[in-house]
């Protein structure tokens, strides 16, 4: 990820031995605890993006087979649409978070990791929930209001529990949007509850990552407006 | 007014401080990784970390990942002392607070 390139930070190796003045020195400081502080943020931003087209258009094509589309999308390959995006997410988050992590051990690297896993477990936890709901007894119906709600509470509470562990403020509100779509989409009944997945879950995510982009527009033009 | 520590008032060396302090406390980077932070070349690195280690402000550690040699990078703790007087003293030189 070295796709940011100011002279002076990306071609330190002719004459780096040498100071600058220290306001120049400030400035090339700065400059590197920014580059540190993107390398690990731009994984968080194609996370967050990838879970926003996962959920946009999984979510819409499961909305589209129902009756209550104008275009009358076939369940077989919604689903299989679905299905798709939701694997593609878990991988694409999976490889990205490992790759970020790999080469820095430590103490919040740790954390991270057990935050990563705990990711990992409560994902897998709403299926396998729904494997015993299943033998309970569980419809499709039910299933269908089950599934996205679950997933919903799951990813909302890790947001808030990430807000926590990193005091991140931003994580606040998009845990608890998400945590509330989970506890409300639910009472729109199927299939409403795939179009509130799908604009305010999905859209939520989207702009989460603009905001995220923008950020990142913002601190690097600020860095080169101070170097 | 303070000097400005020669050790890490030097580019490479005060933006390799900067990459380690930014790590967080105790973190330890591996050298691929902190070649990649940093976009520096591997001779280059190894003679400003040497520089950085003979200081007593950076602990280098070779270990092995599955039978491969790995070499980590980590700010000691008077390393950080210095960097945090280092920086203090560059914003009192311009007339910074904080």
């Amino acid at each position: 990820m070295t796709d940011r390139h100011d002279p002076a930070a990306a071609s330190p190796d002719h004459d780096d031995d040498a100071p600058m003045t220290p306001a120049e020195m400030l400035a090339l400081s700065r400059r590197q605890e920014d580059r540190v502080e993107d390398f690990f943020q731009m994984p968080t931003t194609i996370i967050v993006l990838t879970w926003g087209v996962a959920w946009t258009v999984g979510f819409l094509a499961l909305w589209s087979a129902s009756d209550a589309s104008p275009i009358a999308v076939p369940a077989g390959p919604a689903g299989a649409v679905f299905v798709i995006l939701m694997v593609a997410g878990i991988i694409i988050s999976g490889v990205v978070g490992m790759r970020t992590g790999a080469g820095v051990k430590g103490p919040q690297q740790v954390q991270a990791r057990i935050y990563g896993i705990t990711w990992a477990l409560g994902c897998l936890a709403v299926p396998m929930l729904a494997g015993a709901l299943f033998r309970a007894g569980m419809s499709a119906e039910v299933a269908a209001l089950y599934f996205p709600a679950g997933y919903c509470i799951v990813v909302g509470i890790l947001y808030l529990f990430g807000a926590a562990l990193f005091s991140d403020r931003s994580m606040i509100v998009v845990g608890g949007w998400i945590l509330s779509i989970g506890i409300v989409a639910p009472y729109f009944g199927t299939p409403g509850n795939y179009l509130v997945m799908a604009l305010a879950g999905g859209g939520a995510f989207l702009v989460y990552g603009i905001v995220l982009l923008v950020a990142r527009a913002r601190r690097s033009a600020g860095a080169r407006n101070r170097g | 007014m303070a000097e400005l520590d020669p050790v890490i008032h030097a580019q490479a060396r005060l933006r390799i401080m900067s990459t380690l302090a930014a790590l967080g406390a105790e973190a330890q980077v591996s050298f691929p990784r902190l070649q990649q932070l940093l976009d520096m070349t591997a001779g280059n690195l190894s003679t400003h970390l040497r520089k950085l280690e003979d200081a007593g402000y950076v602990t280098v550690t070779k270990t092995h990942n599955d039978r491969t040699p790995a070499t980590y990078a980590a700010l000691s703790a008077p390393g950080r002392r210095a960097f945090e007087d280092y920086m203090t003293a560059l914003r009192a030189l311009l007339g910074e607070g904080s």
